[in-house]
């Protein structure tokens, strides 16, 4: 160190900066400001209170998406009574990228049933947390998954509130996540709703642009106050989803996470994110006149001899 | 080797053997013995025995997992999408090895130069720990050999791995770099040490940029699960910042444990400047760590305030918090306050022991314990750790066979 | 969804529901049988009894609204359907389009603000919600194949039937984990 002149130490100082700098600069731009969504994005307005559990939109989405035969004919309702680890209900998988869950509440004459599948978020926390751009989310409302860039780290499983990504652990060659795409590719990109809902003998599931259905959904509530919780699930829920759901009972007693909050997933990785650019800028100067005051003597020490 | 060199054997420390003429590459690879003596050696150890036989249940489960998926080897949870190859390989081992960074800090940057004879181990924990981060990462990966996507084929930049993809790539060259001296010395490559010597500066202050990012862009990664992981292991202002400072005590601690290790397993490696200093270096290290321990501990009684989960500690996580916490923070905390004041250090290697526990702790309770609080508990497939076991095993014999021959624990005699 | 298949089928339908007398019989006010086969896709068409249904009814509103001049039973509709509103035709698809979420339907309700009846369902939801609603509060059949047969094409919409998968040994890990 004794022998580090200015000049060399600049020399060092740059090499380090300029590593950085090609990692550092504008990381994070595209992080700042929240999005609400496109203004006239497609969703779907699920009640359910008139699913009566058919799984009919379960063997429309194995069709429509090529997806490998169930386990089960999908007009078996003993599914309902599969519980996965931890007595949990069945989920989202490789397999299905929807699912009907059944619901026993206490008071409620029927069961509840209800349909899961990925909501589509306005602002998604999988496409946020993806490190290789991944996800997309279209202008018609879908968030797209891109299999052929996918390094399989699975952080947007992590990410998502819902649960919903699968992986296809069994696949060595080419595992990918599996989710629900609103039948993009197929239908609506050109204006069809997804193959669930058209198939769903109950109209369950209103198809139509975002804001409509949300007018919707508030007529409907006011209009039958009695046979709805006056909540729309999904129009603030981490930032508003393209999927959601009307019940007559509260969401917290059929399995919906109700303290999810109205802020998207990225908005709690904001701090870090605010403080990246900071330490790129300050550390270096910082850090270099740590070094210059901490090594003062001797620096004196040499002028001195020089002298 | 121990008991070799109190028979009077003379491991390499120059280029030269007594006799004056040089040593070649391979009879340095055999640590200056001849072929039979070192299978000798070898098969005399019974930790060597230890690793065969974990490399003979793991090697072929290993290969296994590449050839017939990650389903095989693990539970493949939907909803624990990260299991023991992260929550150990990589949220344990990074904060471990951030004694790289600090050493070179210490030395290079404070011009402590009394650090000098430990600043090498500490920049070789650093790296191996990275290298291997970066191995469990690779068996973890559902397309490993898309390892590269993130940085050339397509970029997500607003995401924090791609942060920690970025930052831990340049990390590890800007170890390499620093540890080439160690190399060149070895090999003989004068120019290229003389070259590192010209950069280090450069080189130790991105290891400390580059370091406070990615350590805390590794906490920053559960801000994405604020409903996942449990609220007194969550903090959405402060998990970074808890990450970071984590990391100090924990590199400084497994330097200290290593350190340890060194003098009790490879004293034969070990010189005399090296042996003579490392009691004063470990209480100097003991001292730095519970700086660090104690803002760690503030800053974690800050995030539980920030976000008021006061009531969070009544219940059955919250005891386990309080476990993590007195066993993991506050009890090396308390006996390296002791030992600084006692000189003792021994003491110090104790609570060096306490705190690389509580680290670990801490990360896999984070990435896999507390994960999910409200679902129910994954329990990894046995396969799943048995090559954790036979791949942490790798970053042993790798650690060894460095520390064995480059001058890491001794100086190199330069005397050509 | 077998599209052109269905609007072949949905014209059959069509022809059969305006014949003026042919395939139904009429009792006193109204159709004794009416052939429900428009959307018939995976299913059998549904051959309705609407004499019986005409006995259980309180009135004709319970399924018809107000198209048959009666007051509605829901207390919503009545706010404007009082007085009944008869209408020329009280055919369920006269009302209730069978291309519901076309982009034409989607262009009807959704692009107009005036619009009241902008949930309406269509002719599928309709029939449904309507049979299954009451058969659930009468106690009358509410299976599936109760009412319609599935046919062969159904049966392998539903991986059932012949289609079944092959029962397995054990539950296994099955990904669902």
């Amino acid at each position: 160190m004794k022998k580090l002149h200015r000049r060399s130490f600049l020399k060092g100082g740059l090499a380090g900066g300029a590593a950085i700098a090609a990692v550092g600069t504008s990381k994070h731009a595209e992080a700042a400001g929240s999005f609400g969504g496109y203004p006239d994005s497609m969703g779907v307005l699920v009640d359910l209170t008139k699913c009566v559990g058919c799984r009919t939109c379960e063997a429309a989405c194995n069709k429509e998406q090529g997806l490998p035969a169930p386990d089960k004919s999908f007009d078996d309702p003993s599914v309902f009574e599969e519980k996965r680890e931890g007595g949990l209900p069945r989920r989202t998988t490789e397999k299905a990228y929807t699912v009907v869950q059944k619901y026993d509440v206490p008071g409620r004459e029927h069961p509840l049933f209800r349909k899961v599948q990925c909501n589509h978020c306005n602002e998604p926390a999988c496409l946020t947390s993806c490190f290789v751009n991944a996800y997309k989310k279209t202008p018609e409302g879908a968030v797209m998954y891109d299999p052929t860039v996918c390094v399989g780290c699975r952080t947007c499983m992590i990410a998502c509130p819902f649960y919903i990504p699968a992986y296809s652990y069994s696949s060595a060659i080419n595992p990918v996540v599996k989710k629900c795409i609103m039948c993009y590719d197929t239908r609506l990109k050109f204006g069809k709703p997804p193959a669930c809902v058209e198939a769903c003998p109950q109209e369950v599931m209103t198809f139509g642009k975002r804001k409509d259905l949300l007018k919707l959904a508030h007529q409907r509530i006011s209009e039958k106050p009695e046979a709805y919780v006056d909540h729309v699930y999904g129009e603030n829920e981490v930032g508003g989803t393209a999927w959601m759901y009307l019940s007559d009972v509260p969401f917290d007693k059929i399995g919906y996470d109700t303290h999810l909050g109205d802020q998207p997933i990225i908005s709690y990785v904001k701090e870090f994110l605010a403080i990246v650019p900071m330490v790129l800028t300050i550390w270096p100067a910082l850090f270099t006149g740590f070094h210059l005051l901490s090594n003062r003597k001797d620096a004196l020490k040499n002028e001195d001899n020089k002298s | 080797m121990n008991s070799l060199k109190s028979q009077g054997f003379a491991p390499v420390v120059s280029h030269r053997k007594k006799d004056g003429s040089e040593w070649t590459v391979k009879e340095k690879l055999m640590l200056g013995l001849s072929p039979k003596e070192y299978m000798a050696v070898q098969l005399r150890n019974p930790f060597n025995w230890v690793l065969w036989a974990i490399y003979a249940v793991g090697l072929p489960i290993l290969v296994g997992r590449f050839i017939f998926g990650l389903g095989w080897v693990t539970h493949s949870s939907y909803d624990y999408p990260w299991g023991l190859f992260l929550g150990w390989g990589l949220f344990v081992m990074v904060p471990l090895s951030a004694s790289g960074f600090m050493m070179g800090t210490t030395v290079e940057l404070f011009g402590r130069k009394d650090f000098k004879s430990i600043e090498r181990l500490g920049l070789l924990n650093g790296l191996l720990g990275y290298l291997f981060a970066v191995m469990f990462l690779q068996v973890d990966l559902g397309q490993p050999w898309r390892l590269i996507y993130p940085m050339f084929v397509s970029l997500g930049p607003a995401a924090v791995l791609f942060l920690v993809a970025w930052h831990v790539a340049t990390y590890l060259s800007c170890q390499v770099a620093e540890l080439v001296p160690a190399f060149a010395e070895w090999m003989d490559f004068p120019k290229a040490k003389q070259f590192i010597k010209k950069i280090v500066l450069g080189l130790t202050v991105a290891g400390i940029i580059l370091s406070t990012l990615h350590q805390g862009a590794l906490g920053a990664l559960f801000t994405y699960a604020p409903g996942k992981v449990h609220p007194l292991w969550y903090s959405s202002s402060f998990q970074w910042f808890q990450f970071f400072v984590s990391a100090v005590f924990a590199g400084l601690s497994m330097l200290i444990v290593v350190s340890t290790l060194t003098k009790w397993f490879m004293r034969w490696r070990c010189d005399e400047t090296y042996l003579n200093n490392l009691s004063k270096l470990t209480l100097g290290l003991a001292k730095g760590a519970s700086l660090a321990l104690i803002t760690y501990l503030v800053i974690k009684i800050i995030g539980i305030a920030h976000d008021n989960d006061w009531q969070y500690l009544a219940s059955g996580w919250g005891a386990w918090f309080m476990f993590e916490m007195v066993v993991g923070v506050i009890l090396p905390l308390i006996i390296y306050t002791m030992a600084v004041r006692n000189s003792n250090a021994s003491l110090a290697r104790f609570g060096a022991f306490l705190a690389v526990f509580g680290l670990a702790l801490n990360r896999l309770n984070t990435a896999l314990i507390t994960f999910n609080w409200q679902l129910y508990q994954e329990i990894p497939h046995w396969r799943e750790v048995v090559i954790v076991v036979t791949v942490y095993a790798t970053y042993i014999v790798v650690y060894r066979a460095v520390l064995a021959r480059m001058p890491i624990l001794y100086t190199w005699k330069e005397n050509k | 969804m077998g599209g052109r298949k269905k609007t072949l089928m949905g014209m059959a339908a069509l022809m059969l529901l305006t014949a003026p007398a042919g395939a139904q019989s009429w009792a006193a006010d109204g159709p004794g049988t009416v052939e429900l086969g428009s959307l018939a896709n995976h299913y059998s068409a549904v051959t309705f009894d609407h004499a019986m249904h005409v006995g259980v009814a309180a009135n004709c509103a319970e399924c018809h609204h107000h198209t048959t001049g009666l007051a509605p039973t829901d207390p919503n509709c009545v706010r404007c359907h009082e007085a009944g509103a008869q209408a020329r035709s009280v055919a369920c698809k006269d009302c209730h389009s069978d291309k519901r979420f076309s982009a034409e339907d989607l262009e009807k309700t959704g692009g107009n603000p005036q619009l009241y009846h902008k949930g309406k369902p269509g002719l599928k939801g309709a029939y449904h919600q309507k049979c299954l609603g009451c058969h659930t509060t009468m106690g009358g059949p509410t299976g599936c194949q109760d009412c319609h047969t599935r046919n062969d094409q159904g049966d392998a919409f539903f991986h059932s039937g012949k289609y079944a998968p092959a029962p397995k040994a054990s539950g296994g890990h099955g990904g669902g984990h």
